[in-house]
């Protein structure tokens, strides 16, 4: 360490002079022109996004890119202009120029400076789709990428108009707690749910700003609950209820196997405190990831057989399952689809995700496994729900994994985690889905200096929910109530 | 100056490890997102010149001496606020923070905040207009840079009796407290926003001294006021004297810096001051157990000697997953030096997620790092490279390590890096605490030049107390562990299993005794 001190002076020296750097302002001149596209990041070439979107905001990847100058024109009129280090529009201009274009598409010159001589690339082209985005924003949880320490966790709110995040619920004002992500009822803020994990757990309902905070573990289902999904008319939840567990690997490829020694789906009817089980569900198999169908009648969920885990992680194969459920009673109906034979086709189905217009059900595939994030080969699917079919989302999957997705409440947007530039830090893309199920290509959740946010931030996204407005969240609250640990108890339907 | 002397010479010398300590939880960037991210909050000013401290603890005689200018600067701004006598009062809130700093929770944001509070009032004791103009202007200042600590500035400003609205000055703050408590800071609980909680590493606690000692300081400069006489300078003196003797003697716990110093010796690869302070002083714990036993290893001693030294149990060799910022290190540089990466990345990864005031650790980031570009995952390396570019001491060594990840043969000729990618796993599986003995003999016969894992492994049958398994394999010792005779150790273990433990002096015999008698063991 004493070393150190010998580089101390010059590293100071390096640092101050670094400092003193100051940004570009040249313009192109003498520029020569390339056919080929410009090497940029995020790779927004050919992308579809919706107008409103915050702006599309690029840096060059080549680092001895000094300056860069944009010219973007649009199909329908309108043009916009950005010179500086990297690309960043301003956002009423950007917000203007894609609501004129809402059905067109833009056209992106992009020109570069490097030791003084500027080069202008290929155009290209993003198009902007007839489908609004309308949802203020996504809620998700940040978290460092690691092993069986939570770190610094935090649920998030984005506003994906502009480049404004706010914290929902931190670590914090909860320090050492575990909690999972902010499951909406259909993208609506003034209900949802959230689990806190650890001393003081607990989950909590949060309707029309009233925090209620249930212990919904019983004698009968072993845990609380944790993966959710409200059933659209707001009264019931449907919940996994499972001991999650971390295994590790020690060779130089796969860092982590999650896995779950128990697992079971429930529903928890809101008036009266009750879970709802039912015998086709608790058969001794393991039932993961409920969500309830855009009318609500039918619950889907993965299952899969009981195996020795960890040893026997490989056997882990899930298959999609749905199963009715009549709202007006509160029951389960008597038999069980399976959709998807996670066995019979050697793959693992998990994470279903039914559109809110009834039309699709996106859904992961995976080798193994019932917590795809882990898995490098998890992959997006898509199921039409009026002919049966389904295929691989080709567009959007990557050699990494995909998962935790979800849908725009108008159902022609999606956004979804991918690990696809390192294989670790989850990040946040969004894609357009059209009513033929034509999906375009992806595009990374905007910042306003995208390179720098993505390069510095440590944290991996996690459970992205589209949300309609801005979430109203007391967190001092929150705090008052895990540490009071006084929770609304609940019981089994039917048990005294 | 004496004083300024005694602080240098108290850290450099007697406590350099506690420095290395406060370094590793922090690491301070040189950007502006970073002082923005701190001062964006009442108290973060404090925080990060605290931080900006702390980063030259790296450098030890560097770090002693910033801390000695900054002890002498309190005891001179409070000497400033002072009256005409009672001097030698004017160290009693150095010395308490001396005290304090034994904890090694408190952060050197609180010395700064203090600082700041009492500075505050060296600059604005007058009465009048003026004073009241600047009071309108320092106590929100005064809130920002130095968090809650501002009420020292503002009790000393109404005790001080300065000007008749004086009053007003509390209700001033709390409404600033107030305000900040319900716009600026809704991920902050009431009792973070008026307590001084930001400079405690662990949330929602604090140091009973960080109480007293903003009391004690206004105690002192009100005190000071008062006529001082010849009688009371011996007085103060020898109170001074006490509270020295006090502040060293009950502020640094003697066993807990044992272990911080045993884990600084083994960050800088000390193997033998490990082994000669251990026979000096030991702390029965599996912390101290296993930098003994890693310094053993490296100096190819553990099979001779390993017994001789304290042995807590199966846990000595490689410590279980804990939950803090401390226990976990030892057992990631015994991964790292076995070639278990994964398992090395693993527990600094977690043990830098268990610093619970959310801050990077140097150490740990780059050892991280290193993981990663040993198992070619240079993306993220970089990203961790990256982070480290930013900061003064890691800056240098980042850049190497960007250089090397573009130059693979230079990776597998690095002397630490390349012989990491040998003696790796070969295959696949998951990790196995339970079965660490196997997970280690696997680890040596993946590769058999791997000495320091036959020792491990040998050592970890011993520690269970598996005779079988240690007879069977001790063969492998024999044939490939590049030993002239068998060592000393295992002799000493083969007696005592023929003897079955009836071998007066063994300490290998000792050690089963021991074992049995907690309940565990052969």
């Amino acid at each position: 360490m004493r070393s150190g001190a010998i580089s101390f002076f010059r590293s100071l020296l390096s640092l101050w002079l670094t400092l003193a750097l100051f940004s570009c302002s040249s313009m192109p001149e003498n520029v020569k022109t390339v056919e080929k596209m410009p090497a940029i990041y995020p790779d927004y070439i050919g992308v579809t996004i919706p107008a409103g979107i915050a702006p599309l905001n690029f840096d060059a990847l080549d680092e001895g890119v000094g300056c860069m100058d944009v010219v973007v024109k649009g199909s329908k009129g309108g043009e916009l202009h950005a010179n500086g280090d990297w690309v960043d529009f301003d956002v009423e201009d950007w917000h203007q120029l894609t609501a004129q274009n809402r059905g067109g598409t833009l056209t992106f010159t992009v020109s570069m400076e490097k030791d003084g001589q500027w080069t202008q690339y290929k155009d290209f082209k993003m198009t902007v789709s007839s489908d609004g985005l309308d949802d203020y924003g996504l809620t998700y949880r940040r978290i460092k990428p690691g092993y069986e320490v939570g770190g610094d966790i935090g649920i998030f709110q984005r506003d994906i108009h502009s480049f404004e995040e706010t914290a929902v619920l931190t670590e914090h004002i909860l320090p050492g707690r575990c909690f999972n992500c902010h499951t909406p009822n259909r993208n609506n803020p003034d209900l949802f749910t959230l689990q806190i994990r650890g001393e003081g757990g607990g989950t909590l309902i949060q309707r029309n700003g009233k925090q209620t905070w249930y212990n919904t573990k019983t004698d009968s289902t072993k845990a609380a609950g944790s993966y959710a999904s409200w059933h659209p008319e707001g009264r019931y939840c449907a919940y996994a209820a499972n001991a999650v567990h971390q295994a590790f690997f020690v060779g130089n490829g796969q860092r982590i196997e999650v896995y779950h020694n128990f697992s079971t789906v429930e529903i928890l009817d809101t008036k009266t405190n009750e879970l709802i089980l039912s015998p086709l569900i608790q058969n001794g198999d393991l039932a993961i990831h409920p969500a309830f169908s855009a009318d609500g009648r039918t619950l889907y969920y993965s299952t899969s057989k009981p195996c020795r885990v960890p040893a026997e992680y490989e056997k882990v194969k899930c298959s999609l399952c749905a199963i009715p459920f009549d709202a007006s009673t509160g029951t389960f109906g008597e038999q069980v689809d399976t959709l998807l034979n996670g066995p019979a086709t050697d793959k693992s189905y998990t994470l279903v995700r039914p559109s809110y217009d009834g039309h699709w059900l996106m859904y992961t595939v995976s080798s193994r496994s019932n917590f795809p994030i882990a898995q490098n080969d998890a992959d997006l699917w898509l199921m039409d729900l009026k002919t049966g079919e389904h295929s691989e989302l080709t567009e959007v999957n990557s050699r990494q994994s995909e998962s935790y997705h979800n849908w725009s409440s108008n159902s022609h947007w999606f956004v979804f985690s991918s690990k696809r530039e390192d294989g670790m830090y989850t990040k946040l893309y969004l894609a357009h889905i059209g009513t033929d199920g034509k999906v375009s290509k992806p595009f990374l959740l905007p910042q306003r200096n995208p390179l720098k946010y993505y390069r510095e931030l440590m944290d991996a996204y996690n459970v992205p929910e589209f949300i309609s407005q801005k979430v109203e969240f007391d967190a001092r609250e929150a705090y008052r109530q895990v540490f009071r640990d006084e929770r609304v108890g609940v019981k089994v339907r039917g048990d005294k | 100056m004496f004083f300024g002397i005694g602080v240098f010479l108290f850290w450099y010398l007697a406590y350099p490890y506690a420095l290395s300590y406060q370094e590793q939880y922090q690491l301070f960037l040189w950007t502006g997102d970073y002082f923005c991210e701190r001062i964006s909050v009442p108290g973060g000013m404090s925080e990060w010149l605290g931080e900006f401290i702390v980063q030259f603890y790296y450098v030890e005689w560097l770090g002693a001496l910033l801390l000695a200018f900054l002890f002498v600067a309190l005891q001179r701004v409070v000497w400033c606020t002072m009256g005409a006598g009672h001097y030698l009062l004017s160290f009693v809130p150095s010395v308490l923070l001396f005290w304090l700093l034994g904890d090694p929770s408190v952060l050197l944001g609180y010395v700064w905040a203090l600082l700041i509070a009492v500075g505050a009032y060296a600059l604005n004791k007058g009465r009048g207009m003026k004073s009241l103009m600047a009071d309108a202007l320092l106590v929100p200042v005064v809130y920002w840079l130095a968090g809650p600590l501002a009420w020292v500035y503002v009790l000393l400003r109404l005790l001080g009796g300065a000007w008749r609205l004086s009053w007003m000055m509390p209700f001033y703050l709390f409404s600033l407290q107030m305000m900040a408590c319900y716009w600026l800071l809704p991920q902050w609980t009431a009792e973070m926003v008026f307590q001084p909680m930001q400079f405690y590493r662990i949330p929602l606690q604090l140091s009973t001294l960080m109480w007293v000692i903003p009391f004690v300081t206004i105690l002192v400069v009100l005190f000071s006021r008062q006529k001082s006489a010849a009688w009371l300078i011996p007085v103060e003196g020898a109170m001074l004297a006490v509270l020295c003797w006090l502040s060293i003697g009950s502020g640094y716990d003697k066993d807990m810096y044992e272990l911080i110093r045993q884990d600084y010796l083994v960050r800088n690869e000390r193997w033998d001051e490990i082994v000669k302070r251990a026979r000096d002083y030991q702390v029965r714990t599996p912390f101290w157990s296993e930098c003994v036993n890693l310094a053993l290893s490296q100096q190819r001693q553990l099979a001779e000697r390993m017994f001789t030294f304290y042995q807590s149990g199966e846990d000595a060799l490689i410590m279980p997953r804990t939950r803090d910022l401390t226990s976990m290190l030892p057992s990631a540089e015994v991964f790292w030096r076995l070639g278990m990466v994964n398992s090395a990345q693993r527990y600094m990864f977690d043990t830098q997620e268990s610093i619970l005031n959310a801050r990077k650790s140097g150490r740990c980031t780059k050892r991280i790092a290193e993981c990663m570009m040993v198992n070619g995952h240079y993306q993220t390396a970089r990203k961790q490279t990256g982070l480290l570019k930013k900061s003064l001491f890691y800056r240098a060594w980042a850049n190497e390590a960007e250089a090397m990840m573009r130059n693979e043969a230079q990776m597998n000729a690095h002397p630490v890096y390349g012989k990491l990618r040998k003696l790796r796993y070969k295959e696949d599986f998951l990790y196995s605490y339970e079965e660490i003995d196997k997970m280690l003999g696997l680890l040596f016969m993946n590769n058999q030049e791997n000495h320091m894992a036959l020792d491990y492994f040998l050592a970890q049958l011993l520690l269970k107390g598996d005779m079988q398994g240690f007879t069977q394999y001790l063969q492998l010792a024999q044939q490939y562990g590049g030993y002239r005779y068998m060592p000393i150790g295992y002799q000493d273990v083969m007696k005592c299993i023929q003897q079955q433990g009836n071998v007066p002096g063994s300490p290998y015999a000792a050690y089963a005794k021991r074992m049995m008698q907690k309940g565990g063991g052969e």
